[in-house]
């Protein structure tokens, strides 16, 4: 019977003020939506270093005068260092056919460079991409060696773009977030105030504690989880209509954004609703009801 | 025991100790601002004194913990002057109310419920919400709302003061006869009439301080 009663009080103090339930619902749900990009992206970047990392290739440009001797010595100083894990050698023909490929787009470019022009290189692949730095002190001042370039520095700056992208996600959610706590505080605020008489017969003949608030921090948790409901509706049209939708042409770029990607955000935006509205409801209720 | 509120200038209850046995009717007497209330706060644990102690049902709840004051509150029972219904319940509701929310069974509220609604005089009266009531008969309601759950104590707060004086007489007759079901009654009240009728033991305060005890007193 005190589970229907909690349960009926819950419905009825969610419809009495339901245009304040609906504005509570929809900024738990905007935010929860914006927690769970965030929660993706950061899932995504970590999967994409991953991929990208292990195809992460350091060049060694050697200068267009290297001897043949110079070549060797560095050749079997590079085969020999325990940080690399493959030696490439590419000679200016095969630099040449690269750079081809790579412009066929642009035939002026291509017909404007000679072979010759192109430099020589060695490319590596590392044990650790991340342990670049040392390879570079290693060998930057190598006879020979023109300059040594790491693919890594490149993507780095594609990866702070997107944690750049996740933390405005972040940063929104937030914000969204504190909006949302400051309407569950108010409509619990308004829920206890319109209750104030029950409350107060309530607390005089000695309900307990937990009788007299679960009904308000039962509202507010409800409220939570419907939003995250809500914001799985999002982040599944985000999915149907701009992963699967606009932006499928970029999927060789991207790690591609599964379905159980999504559901396994659900529990933690549930999970976050639920926990910070129960939190918010209760501590009004602390200053409020003080019961 | 002495209560002094925050910014007061002088303490609300200086000095004070009273001891009621169970079963006994104490009326506390005195003007408006003398502290008669605060004793009725003191019992309910709503405040707790500055200086000394207060022991209900002897037990100590001076120094209750806050989290025990809901169990502690289902054995009294309260009144006050201004019923504190809920308008929108019916009698039968109201008194139910209370023991629902401690916990008791639908089924518990209706063999109870209807009885004790009997006991104070609202026989047929029971789906009647608080407007339909006139003011004696909502003020036996709460009676009935306070007296459901068998209290050891009933703290009345002037239980009277919104009622012409027949219909006063006819819930100090209600309170009389709980009180001869061993149930300690507690009243705060200004009315003389009254206190001089029912001749029981009278506590008279002024400023804070007792100026009178007396057993099977008058108002004065």
């Amino acid at each position: 019977m005190r589970v229907k009663y909690v349960l009926s009080e819950v419905l009825v103090g969610l419809w009495r003020n339901v245009t304040m339930t609906i504005a509570m619902i929809i900024t738990l749900a905007v935010s929860l939506t914006m927690l769970g990009v965030s929660g993706l992206v950061y899932s995504k970047v970590d999967d994409m270093k991953d991929l990208y990392y292990k195809n992460i290739q350091v060049s060694i440009f050697l200068k267009g005068d290297v001897t043949d001797q110079q070549r060797t010595d560095l050749e079997t100083k590079l085969k020999s260092d325990s940080l690399v894990k493959e030696v490439l050698y590419v000679n200016k023909d095969e630099a040449y056919k690269r750079f081809q490929e790579m412009y066929q787009d642009a035939p002026d470019l291509v017909t404007a460079v000679k072979p010759d022009q192109l430099p020589e290189s060695f490319r590596l692949t590392l044990v650790n991409p991340e342990q670049y730095k040392s390879i570079y002190d290693q060998y930057k001042d190598t006879e020979g060696v023109d300059e040594i370039v790491d693919q890594s520095r490149l993507l780095d700056k594609i990866f702070d773009l997107f944690t750049a992208g996740q933390n405005i996600a972040l940063a929104g959610a937030i914000a969204m977030a504190i909006a949302a706590l400051l309407l569950v505080a108010n409509t619990i605020q308004v829920a206890a105030y319109s209750k104030r008489r029950e409350v107060a017969v309530m607390k005089l003949v000695g309900a307990s504690n937990w009788f007299i608030q679960a009904p308000f921090v039962l509202e507010a948790v409800v409220a939570g989880l419907i939003g995250s409901f809500l914001g799985l509706g999002a982040l599944i049209a985000l999915k149907f209509f701009l992963f699967d939708g606009s932006l499928s042409a970029l999927q060789g770029l991207f790690s591609p954004v599964t379905w159980s990607d999504i559901f396994l955000m659900f529990p933690i935006m549930a999970g976050v609703g639920a926990l910070v509205s129960a939190v918010t409801g209760w501590t009004t209720l602390r200053f409020y009801l003080r019961v | 025991m002495t209560k002094t509120y925050p910014k007061a200038s002088r303490p609300s209850l200086d000095n004070v100790s009273v001891s009621i046995e169970k079963g006994e009717f104490v009326f506390f007497i005195g003007p408006s601002g003398s502290g008669k209330s605060t004793i009725i706060k003191l019992l309910l644990h709503e405040v707790t004194p500055n200086k000394g102690r207060v022991i209900v049902n002897s037990k100590d709840v001076t120094s209750m913990r806050s989290w025990k004051r809901p169990h502690f509150r289902r054995s009294i029972g309260c009144v006050f002057q201004d019923f504190r219904l809920l308008p929108n319940r019916t009698a039968y509701e109201n008194v139910a109310f209370a023991l629902e929310v401690i916990g008791k069974t639908k089924a518990v509220a209706r063999r109870v419920v209807p009885e004790v609604l009997e006991l104070v005089g609202l026989g047929g009266k029971e789906h009647r919400y608080p407007h339909e009531l006139s003011g004696g008969e909502q003020q036996r309601v709460a009676v009935a709302r306070a007296f459901v759950n068998r209290p050891l104590i009933l703290l009345a707060d002037e239980p009277t003061g919104n009622l012409d004086p027949d219909t006063s007489i006819e819930i100090m007759r209600l309170l009389d006869r709980i009180n001869r079901t061993g149930t300690t009654v507690v009243m705060v009240t200004h009315d003389s009439n009254i206190v001089n009728q029912m001749r029981r033991r009278v506590v008279e305060i002024e400023s804070g301080r007792i100026v009178r005890d007396q057993a099977r007193g008058v108002y004065g």
